[in-house]
């Protein structure tokens, strides 16, 4: 069976109208699905300038491997979705038309996402101690693992934020 | 169904219960929670060997603490006498205060005092040391120093309630096993859960007072807490503030060396003039003064230094984390000064943009400049009891209001002193909080300076000139000293301030650690 779209009569339109709509919406799913790993990455991050000193000091991490999001957004999808939104509305309007503190502090609320994302990739070397319960968040402890402190202090904005 | 459909069927059939066996197989993580325990011991279990077939990583990190060698810059492990620095270790070290045996004169503390070695030492070395009389049936020392030797607290304190503090500490001498019942494990753990717990009556009772719930702190606190239950200052009720000898923490004003010195003021029964409600100690026999006598104070130091008012408990730097078998985490339980190993890896957690040499340097830098003013808060604090006792003695043109003036300098060789020991026997010579162990070494020679104005303006300064030069000369330290050689005349004549402490009567030795001689 041939499907002709221009004459309804060799064929049934639905059928056509159906495979046209799945091609459409597999190629917008994997548009989605790329756009949401190229938002997630460093290059994407960093091409608003204010985000430099971020990844430059990203880029010199033991996490430089991994994608921004991979520790700055819930790994779970549904929670992802929003949380994602709502940062990336938020960023991109501070960026344009707000005035932004330098250097830039994570909220509570990506602290929160980062401190959960640090006990899921490094569950398994905690399990047999209370050490996520020692202190509020994992960074308390290991410091040089949030940005700033990899910078060498000389091109740091603050000394020791 | 032909044979052939049937092995088709089968194919399938076992390619799914394959495909479902490698998929019940594949289990995700967990939330990350503290572990739990539940072991086989019973609540009541205290003795330390019990904890270790169910726990043997930490056991053989608590094993550790008979470490007896390792020495850092200004302690160590080695247990040489904390007042001789003229021989070498064992018996002295570079780093000693030579007039603490002339600081303490008249008090057991002037007898002996070693610099401490391990928790599992705890028993042993309290039963062998000179403090506790070993020449009579009776120590001379009330049950309340068991408080710190180990968890056998609390079944005396259960069986014997508040009547235990005031009986003699020779009572339980050898009721218990020095190295199965010294400081460890039920100290801080609840034995079936292994749940941090307080066993210490003190601090309980403080918390108390404060309306808090041990249970229900955050685990960050606990963990300054449970070290909190000994290192702390503490002194024994005079009987009519409670129960006689009962341990409690001086810390209703504060944590500073002015609040808890403050709070002594009215905690006694003292009834010598100008010290009339005072909690007192001992009266120092050389200055007549009625003294107070500070023990470590951890809890108090670290409370508001650098690192406690940023949330860095004792735990994090004494109880790092390690992996002994290179697999599991877990809390070393070798308490010691994360000094002794050589990448001080405790630091390093949260300072790992540092290297273990400047580290190294840094507590160094503090501890040296602590130490420095120590010796010279000690020196004049012993400047001061001699200026006060050439006062006393004083024959010619004395001030009109000499006795009041007296008095005065009393008091302020009680602060100034009070004020010395509470850095001299506080564990980190500065580090735990180097701005106020500076600023209490300031103020103990202030206070101890103007003991030694104050008698000299008694006497119109008539004692100025047997002070003038260096103090070692006009008091020379005191190198030997202990209950036997009190009992010896002859040793009594080596010094001049001997003449003010009675010569002890002959008398053989008694208590051999455990065993009655």
């Amino acid at each position: 069976m041939t499907v002709n779209l221009k004459n309804p009569k060799n064929g049934s339109p639905k059928l056509g109208i159906w495979i046209f709509g799945v091609i459409i919406g597999s190629i917008l799913m994997v548009g989605a699905g790329v756009g949401m790993q190229i938002s997630d990455r460093r290059p994407f991050c960093a091409s608003c300038h204010i985000m430099n000193e971020a990844a430059v000091t990203h880029k010199i991490s033991a996490h430089a491997e991994l994608a921004c999001n991979e520790c700055h957004a819930p790994h779970n999808l549904a929670e992802k979705l929003p949380f994602k939104a709502v940062a990336g509305t938020k960023d991109v309007f501070f960026n344009t038309f707000g005035k932004i503190e330098m250097p830039l502090e994570a909220g509570e609320s990506t602290r929160l996402v980062v401190n959960a994302n640090c006990k899921t990739c490094h569950h398994m070397t905690n399990t047999t101690v209370a050490s996520m319960d020692a202190k509020g968040l994992c960074t308390d402890c290991h410091r040089n693992v949030q940005h700033m402190r990899m910078k060498p202090v000389s091109t740091r904005s603050v000394g020791d934020v | 169904m032909s044979k052939k459909t049937i092995s088709i069927y089968r194919i399938i059939l076992g390619s799914l219960l394959g495909m479902g066996l490698l998929l019940s197989g594949c289990t995700d993580v967990g939330e990350l929670t503290p572990p739990v325990y539940k072991t086989k011991l019973p609540p009541e279990e205290i003795r330390n060997s019990a904890f270790k077939e169910e726990f043997p990583l930490q056991y053989n990190t608590y094993l550790r603490n008979d470490e007896t060698q390792v020495m850092t810059e200004y302690n160590g492990s080695v247990n040489y006498n904390k007042h001789n620095n003229v021989d070498p270790l064992p018996e002295g070290y570079k780093h000693a205060q030579p007039y603490l045996k002339n600081l303490w004169l008249g008090y057991p503390f002037s007898y002996e005092y070693r610099s401490a070695r391990g928790h599992t030492y705890a028993v042993e070395d309290f039963l062998k040391i000179d403090r506790i009389n070993r020449y009579d049936e009776k120590g001379g020392l009330p049950n309340t120093c068991w408080n710190c030797k180990g968890p056998k607290m609390l079944e005396w304190v259960k069986a014997q309630g508040e009547d235990f503090w005031a009986k003699d500490v020779n009572t339980m001498r050898d009721q218990l096993d020095i190295k199965d019942h010294t400081i460890g494990c039920a100290n801080c753990h609840a034995p079936d859960t292994m749940e941090l717990r307080l066993y210490s009556v003190p601090l309980q009772d403080y918390l108390k007072a404060q309306g808090k719930d041990f249970a229900k702190l955050p685990r960050n606190e606990k963990r300054a807490l449970v070290c909190g239950q000994c290192h702390v200052e503490y002194y024994f009720l005079d009987k009519s503030f409670g129960p006689a000898k009962k341990p409690k923490f001086p810390w209703d004003n504060g944590f500073n060396p002015e609040d808890m010195f403050t709070y002594y003021q009215n905690q006694g029964e003292c009834q010598v003039k100008g010290f009339e409600g005072n909690f007192v100690d001992w009266t120092h026999p050389v200055s007549k003064t009625p003294m107070l006598k500070a023990q470590h104070p951890e809890y108090e130091t670290w409370v508001n230094g650098t690192h406690g008012a940023a949330g860095v408990v004792c735990a994090d730097c004494h109880m790092a984390y390690v992996r002994t078998d290179d697999k599991k985490k877990i809390s070393s339980h070798w308490w010691t000064s994360p000094l002794k190993d050589p990448e001080l890896r405790a630091c390093r957690q949260c300072h790992s943009d540092k290297t273990p040499e400047f580290l190294k340097e840094r507590v160094l830098f503090t501890q040296k400049r602590t130490f420095d003013q120590l010796l010279i808060a000690q020196d004049v604090s012993v400047k001061a009891h001699e200026a006060v006792r050439l006062a006393l003695e004083y024959t010619g043109e004395k001030a009109p209001n000499y006795e009041d003036l007296v008095i005065q300098a009393q008091q302020m060789i009680r602060k100034g002193q009070f004020f010395w020991d509470l850095v001299s026997a506080e564990n980190s010579v500065g580090f735990h909080n180097p701005a106020k162990a500076l600023d209490t070494l300031a103020s103990s020679q202030q206070y101890s300076q103007k003991a030694v104005d104050l008698a000299g303006e008694a006497t119109r300064f008539g004692i100025s000139k047997d002070l003038a030069g260096d103090i070692k000369t006009i008091v020379p330290p005191i190198l030997e000293h202990s209950r036997k050689l009190q009992q010896d005349p002859e040793h009594m004549k080596t010094h001049q301030w001997f003449k003010y402490i009675p010569v002890l009567p002959a008398a053989n030795q008694v208590w051999d650690v455990q065993k009655r001689l």
